[in-house]
């Protein structure tokens, strides 16, 4: 896929994608929440 | 391809223009001691989130280990995964919301303020201080060859004059203005940061024929793969290493896990969590900090490797073999230079410059304030003083110059692991402990930190090869580089002295519970 043979690298890249998006939409969903000043 | 030096010149001086004006607007802020020290625990969530992306990330991140993916391959992109899973998602979420409440409530202005404060402990003040001296140099002086290296390459200039303008220029701002002048040029660097690396990763794919073309010339390019390195596990640039070999050992226990976890208990960062105000700052930082890291190391590491594609078909070599004395250090700066545009040559000079300021800037302050705070501050028993802050700033970036000019080539990637290892060793479990025991006890804490320390200290001197050999101590004794063979000689100090400190902590605490404190 995408010109590399190895899934573990193939794997490596997906949960860097995943846990970026995964970061934005946590800053999204929490924004108005927490405790604030 | 040659840039224009006038031009070159005239853009950097643009910048660091800007760069200090932004410096002086944090220092018109800076009225009181903790302004300096913690940016007055009032930084907005995207400034807090570009300043910690962008100390996270050095040149370290993108040539050092930029280098490292062109020699070992995308293997490294595990390291991003680290990067984003444990140093924005677990340090923010996990510790970063337990820090800053418990940094606001004790008033601790400092990493080993609050670890003193916390357990109740000067010794954890001390020994928490004394490990940023001695361990943070070396991280820092490998930043510094970093830019170093760059400007070196890009202005033609004599390595040593690259190196003593680049840390001067920085220690202007910092010794000045402190955190909140740190903070603010971090942000701006960290946001050209962004736009270099964007810029980066298209570039490099269009040199190399796209993202499908690119990776499979790379994938056909493993038969190129020296055969040294092929003796030693590497199986390609598109595959990780052979399980279980000396490649495979110091890409997943030195590169991903040493520095990945070592992320968490880093002083420099985990004091920006003290500048929030607010849980609701650390959870829109989040936001920022995820894609920001994925744009630097994921970028780093593809193109690293990718480069080898754009080497071979250009000069009939890998990048390794492409670069003056198969230095890896030299690898990006090279490559760049080499293959895109002269204007992006100037951008990308400025996203190297901003990557290693603003962690210089973040390393210098945290040595600084550690022998200005909370070694001086304390022995004199003297009210916090900004002029005892500045001057042991002053002090430790002597040292790190010192010690940048003494270090040997293709160091910028290992000594950098080196210092995350020895910080998650010593401080991870305590801090950790520390951060969510309700009545923390000193004893464990102290125990842990030495025995993560010591552990990783002597696996370091006289077991992992690469360090042990040339540190001499195991030959000088013992005749002998590594007192351990294969595999032992090749597993990253880290996987060692991590666990023991660990375990070190929980025998303490379970010998307090059997005999309670009178």
């Amino acid at each position: 896929m995408l010109g590399i043979p190895d899934p573990q690298i193939l794997i490596g890249y997906a949960l860097s994608l995943g846990f970026a998006l995964a970061s934005a939409v946590y800053g999204l969903v929490n924004w108005n929440k927490g405790e604030g000043e | 391809m040659a840039v224009d030096t006038l031009i070159l010149a005239a853009v950097t001086v643009i910048y660091l223009a800007v760069t200090m004006a932004v410096g002086y607007l944090g220092y018109r802020q800076t009225k009181h001691a903790e302004d300096y020290m913690v940016a007055g625990r009032r930084m907005n969530p995207v400034i807090l989130a570009l300043s910690y992306g962008a100390t996270f990330i050095s040149t370290s991140a993108i040539v050092g280990f930029g280098g490292m993916a062109a020699n070992y391959g995308m293997g490294l992109i595990w390291l991003t995964v680290f990067n984003i899973g444990a140093g924005i998602l677990i340090a923010f979420l996990v510790f970063g919301k337990k820090t800053r409440e418990i940094g606001k409530r004790l008033g601790a202005v400092t990493f080993p303020d609050l670890m003193g404060k916390r357990f109740g402990s000067g010794f954890m003040q001390y020994a928490s201080a004394a490990l940023i001296m001695t361990g943070m140099p070396l991280y820092t002086a490998a930043i510094l060859i970093g830019g170093a290296r760059f400007l070196e390459t890009a202005l033609a200039l004599p390595y040593v004059t690259a190196l003593l303008i680049f840390a001067l220029i920085t220690a202007v701002y910092v010794v000045i203005g402190g955190l909140i002048a740190v903070m603010y040029t971090d942000a701006l660097q960290g946001a050209l940061m962004l736009v270099g690396m964007t810029l980066l990763l298209v570039f490099t794919y269009m040199a190399t024929g796209g993202v499908v073309h690119a990776h499979q010339a790379l994938t056909e390019m493993a038969p190129l793969v020296p055969p040294v390195l092929a003796g030693l596990g590497h199986t390609g640039w598109t595959s990780m290493p052979a399980l279980g070999s000396v490649i495979w050992y110091t890409v997943v226990t030195t590169l991903v896990l040493g520095v990945g976890i070592g992320v968490l208990a880093q002083p420099q960062l985990a004091v920006r969590f003290m500048t929030a105000k607010d849980s609701r700052t650390l959870n829109r930082a989040v936001l920022v900090g995820g894609p920001f890291i994925l744009m630097m190391t994921g970028v780093a590491f593809t193109v690293g490797a990718v480069s080898n594609v754009y080497f071979y078909e250009h000069t009939g070599k890998i990048a390794s073999a492409a670069v003056a004395g198969g230095n890896v250090d030299l690898i990006i700066p090279t490559f760049i230079d080499l293959a895109m545009p002269p204007w992006f040559v100037v951008v990308f000079m400025l996203t190297l410059l901003a990557a290693a300021m603003s962690t210089l800037a973040s390393l210098f302050h945290a040595m600084g304030t550690a022998i200005g705070y909370d070694i001086w501050k304390h022995l004199k028993e003297q009210k916090p003083s900004l002029a005892a802050n500045r001057v042991g700033i002053v002090v430790m970036i002597l040292v790190s110059v010192a010690l940048a000019l003494a270090l040997p080539g293709s160091i910028i990637a290992r000594a950098t692991a080196m210092f995350m290892g020895l910080c998650a060793s010593a401080f991870l479990p305590a801090f950790a402990y520390g951060m969510y025991a309700k009545e923390p006890s000193a004893a464990a804490a102290k125990a842990s930190l030495l025995a993560g320390a010591a552990a990783w200290f002597l696996w370091t001197a006289f077991v992992h090869k690469t360090e042990s050999s040339v540190m001499g101590l195991s030959h000088l004794l013992f005749r002998t580089p590594a007192l351990l063979g294969f595999p032992w000689n090749v597993i990253d100090p880290l996987i060692i002295a991590l666990p023991l400190a660990l375990a070190a902590l929980v025998v303490v605490l379970r010998r307090e519970r059997r005999v309670p404190a009178a």
